[in-house]
């Protein structure tokens, strides 16, 4: 497993990528929430903040095919999810299915919820494309998130390789042995190989604590990486939640 | 007289299980000294190292750093920047998401600032011949670069003493000789835990053998590495080609 | 839909559970540090990571469906109740921009179903249970089987009316469809929770001190809500049942509503409904509950007697 090919474009020079990683988390985030929580019907916002996403998807040199690669794993879930909503609306039938109908407000709110779905996803997409993980922690330290989940998620990064490394010499190790035929048998194994993980996971702890210990660790990651905000910087940021802001009042005016 | 730079004395120790793994040990290390601690696997060498700067506490006798007692005082930041050890496997030792943070991590604990930290970081990688990885995370290194690495995070605190455990478990016999000329070359007082006993040659004046807890031997490594019977008798293998 | 994406909450949800979420996790943060119940930050870091790993396998549960592990019981059961809501919330938030596995707008939806419900939920509900059963590792993995049973049913409820409350689903479908759905993927939980609590324990049983049994007075406590617990399913299959027309037929359809992201768990035409639907199963649920404490009980009884 890898995170590489998430964030393969964070090294590509571009006005996007030189703003500091916070600037980049706060504005995908409010692009996602401004899409997300449009009232139903708002198509022309949902539009409008489309299009400041294709905007940055542009600025940012991001090949828009790849962006929709990424976006369809994500995008096929929430097919499937809203799939729902054409029958469960109540309202007018258009279509006869039998069992149940599918209503014209239900058409209506499963198109929207796609629509915003689609937008979220997409700005969602757009960041971690841009920004390495190392750079997203550092901005989630500077939205001062507690310190204990900072922390954690630091050290879960390197483990999290380490344990799908171990994930895969069990489970090598257990094919080999022809465990797991039948759905009883592999329930075993996957438990086991679960627990066996969990366990190496906390050794592994223990000794990395010890590591820490051992160069003067007293409770405290201290970071290391600075970013130098700039005027155009500070400018690009408000003028886009500016436009996210414009655009939830008007869609609810 | 001063005092020895490493001295241990009739240093017990066993682990919250109960299991026995220290039971007398006497050892002085002079500055500038390079020793091998052999023995085979069991026989206590990273319990030993581990209390050199207070990671286990003895249950026996002590131990004493530039003739101040590592214990768990005021002194003992003070004793681990002083005393810098290198992990068997240096996955433990690499935990951050960059190689640049986990060789900054020893100076940003001490105080160093951000700036400062990443300059002496960079100018240690570029030292060991790995620079241009530094923004890599230590999955996508070599072993034998991921060793290195290992290394470069704990020198770059400066340390007065260096203990390694098992530093060659991983390395093919170039990179043996590369961690040898290194270390040969900067001078640190050295403490080796192994049963390379290439690796100790190579690198080392002084053996001290460990068995069940206890120095069964401590003399000049040529002496030490003749001693065939001895050798056998501890579970050594004499070094390949002779 | 353990994960909500975005696109389904309403925006006084989305403030609404946030500003819950923040809450709850700025207490836990506060807590975690008062009671250095916070292990070490490697262990944290530990669990975070291997509640990555556990949620890439998949546990096939017979029927064609799998799921993976949600990890609340397990989690809190083994780093304490205030560290552990805070290491799921990583968990999802890292999913949320990482992987896109539950939306960004929903993070606070998802870690106040996840971290909340689910582990700090599935905490009080393994508290209780271990009053009711008492000391021992067989007993302690009892008492989480059935914890992570009642916590997965916890995190499809508060998913449904989530979705209610936007007005995307009315809540009845809601409740039946996630909340059924729910229902099958407890069972694994329950099963996963306890294999692998029972491997970790027998291996490592200083974790099991982790988290004390609490001292019989409470276990009064345990019973009435216990009682209060199955009155209420019963009630709510009651309910349900009392107009399963439309409900059974569409769920034929739309079985496939409850089911996990595929893609990101590299995985599964999954979630298939087994026969009869996720509403039999969440009735089947609820008896199983029923006969898994009644079990734990008796098992509890004669060893009290005799202390
Ligand atoms: N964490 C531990 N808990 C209990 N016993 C241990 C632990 N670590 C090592 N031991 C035991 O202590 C003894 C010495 O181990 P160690 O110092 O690792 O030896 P070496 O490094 O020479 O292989 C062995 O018997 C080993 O099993
Ligand atoms: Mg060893």
């Amino acid at each position: 497993m890898s995170f590489h090919h998430l964030d393969q474009f964070a090294t590509v020079p571009s006005p996007v990528t030189a703003m500091p990683p916070v600037a980049r988390l706060v504005g995908a985030t409010s692009v996602a929430v401004g899409a997300a929580t449009l009232p139903l019907g708002a198509w022309p916002a949902a539009a409008a903040l489309g299009a400041l996403v294709a905007a940055m998807t542009l600025l940012a040199r991001v090949p828009v095919p790849l962006l929709l690669r990424r976006m369809s794993g994500p995008l096929a879930f929430v097919l499937l999810a809203s799939a729902g909503l054409l029958v469960f609306v109540p309202g007018d039938p258009v279509l006869d299915l039998g069992w149940v109908a599918v209503t014209r407000p239900g058409v209506e709110r499963f198109g929207f919820v796609l629509a915003r779905a689609v937008v979220a996803l997409s700005a969602a997409v757009l960041l971690v494309t841009t920004t390495e993980f190392p750079d997203l922690l550092d901005a989630l330290r500077r939205l001062r998130l507690p310190r204990v989940v900072t922390t954690a998620l630091s050290l879960a990064y390197r483990l999290l390789y380490l344990l799908m490394e171990e994930l895969e010499r069990l489970l090598r190790a257990a094919r080999s042995r022809n465990a797991g035929a039948g759905a009883a048998s592999r329930r075993r194994l996957a438990a086991g190989v679960a627990a066996a993980v969990l366990q190496r996971a906390f050794a592994r702890a223990e000794r990395t604590h010890r590591a820490m210990l051992a160069r003067g660790y007293q409770g405290e990651l201290a970071t290391l990486t600075e970013w130098r905000w700039r005027a155009w910087m500070v400018a690009a940021l408000a003028t886009l939640l500016g436009l996210v802001l414009v655009t939830a009042v008007l869609a609810r005016g | 007289m001063t005092a020895p730079l490493v001295e241990i004395r009739e240093l017990g120790f066993h682990y919250p299980d109960g299991t026995p793994a220290l039971d007398g040990v006497s050892l002085a290390v002079a500055r500038g000294e390079r020793v091998a601690v052999l023995g085979p696997t069991g026989s206590g060498k990273s319990t030993l190292l581990q209390h050199l700067n207070g990671l286990l506490r003895p249950t026996a006798g002590g131990v004493w750093i530039e003739g101040v007692t590592v214990d768990a005082g005021p002194g003992l930041s003070d004793i681990r920047r002083k005393v810098g050890l290198v992990f068997q496997d240096p996955n433990d030792q690499l935990f951050l998401p960059t190689l640049m943070e986990d060789v900054a991590f020893g100076p940003l604990n001490d105080g160093v600032g951000p700036v400062d930290a990443a300059a002496r970081a960079t100018a240690m990688l570029r030292e060991l011949g790995l620079d241009g990885v530094g923004a890599r995370a230590a999955h996508h290194l070599s072993g034998g670069e991921r060793r290195l690495a290992a290394l470069a995070t704990v020198l770059v605190s400066r340390p007065v003493v260096l203990a390694l455990d098992e530093p060659t478990g991983d390395l093919d016999a170039r990179g043996r000789m590369r961690l040898v000329d290194l270390l040969r070359a900067r001078g640190e007082t050295l403490l080796v835990a192994t049963h390379d006993l290439t690796l100790a040659r190579a690198l080392c004046g002084r053996g001290v053998v460990l068995y069940g807890g206890r120095v069964v031997a401590d003399r000049e490594l040529g002496a030490l590495l003749a001693d065939r019977a001895l050798l056998e008798r501890y579970g050594l293998e004499s070094p390949s080609g002779e | 839909m353990a994960h909500i994406p975005d696109g389904f909450l309403s925006a006084p949800v989305v403030a609404g559970t946030a500003a819950a979420a923040a809450a709850v996790l700025a207490l836990a943060a506060q807590r975690s540090r008062q009671r250095l119940e916070e292990r070490e930050a490697p262990v944290l870091g530990a669990a975070t990571a291997f509640v990555f790993a556990a949620q890439m396998l998949n546990f096939p549960l017979g029927a064609g469906t799998s799921a993976h592990l949600l990890g609340g019981v397990l989690v809190t059961a083994v780093v304490g109740p205030w560290s552990g809501m805070l290491v799921l919330f990583a968990v999802v938030l890292v999913q949320a921009l990482l992987f896109q596995d539950g939306g960004i707008a929903a993070v606070g939806a998802n870690t106040l179903n996840l971290a909340v419900c689910g582990g700090g939920g599935g905490f009080v509900l393994y508290k209780l249970s271990l009053g009711l059963v008492g000391e021992g590792r067989r007993r302690r993995v009892g008492a989480a089987a059935v914890a992570a049973f009642g916590s997965t049913l916890l995190v499809g409820c508060a998913v449904a009316a989530e979705l209610a409350l936007s007005g995307t689903v009315p809540l009845m479908p809601a409740l039946v469809i996630v909340g059924g759905a729910h229902g099958i993927v407890a069972v694994g939980e329950a099963a996963l929770t306890a294999a692998i609590l029972g491997a970790l324990l027998r291996a490592r049983p200083d974790l099991a001190a982790a988290v004390a049994v609490p001292p019989r007075a409470t276990r009064r406590w345990g019973y009435g809500v216990l009682a209060l617990a199955v009155g209420l399913a019963v009630v709510a299959t009651g309910v349900a049942s009392s107009r399963p027309d439309v409900l059974t037929a569409a769920l034929d359809r739309l079985g496939a509503v409850g089911g996990e992201p595929a893609g990101t768990a590299g995985s599964l035409p999954n979630s298939r409904s087994p026969i009869g639907g996720p509403w039999v199963a969440a009735a089947v649920g609820v008896l199983i509950t029923f006969a898994l404490v009644w079990g734990a009980v008796r098992l509890a009884r004669p060893r009290r007697s005799r202390s």
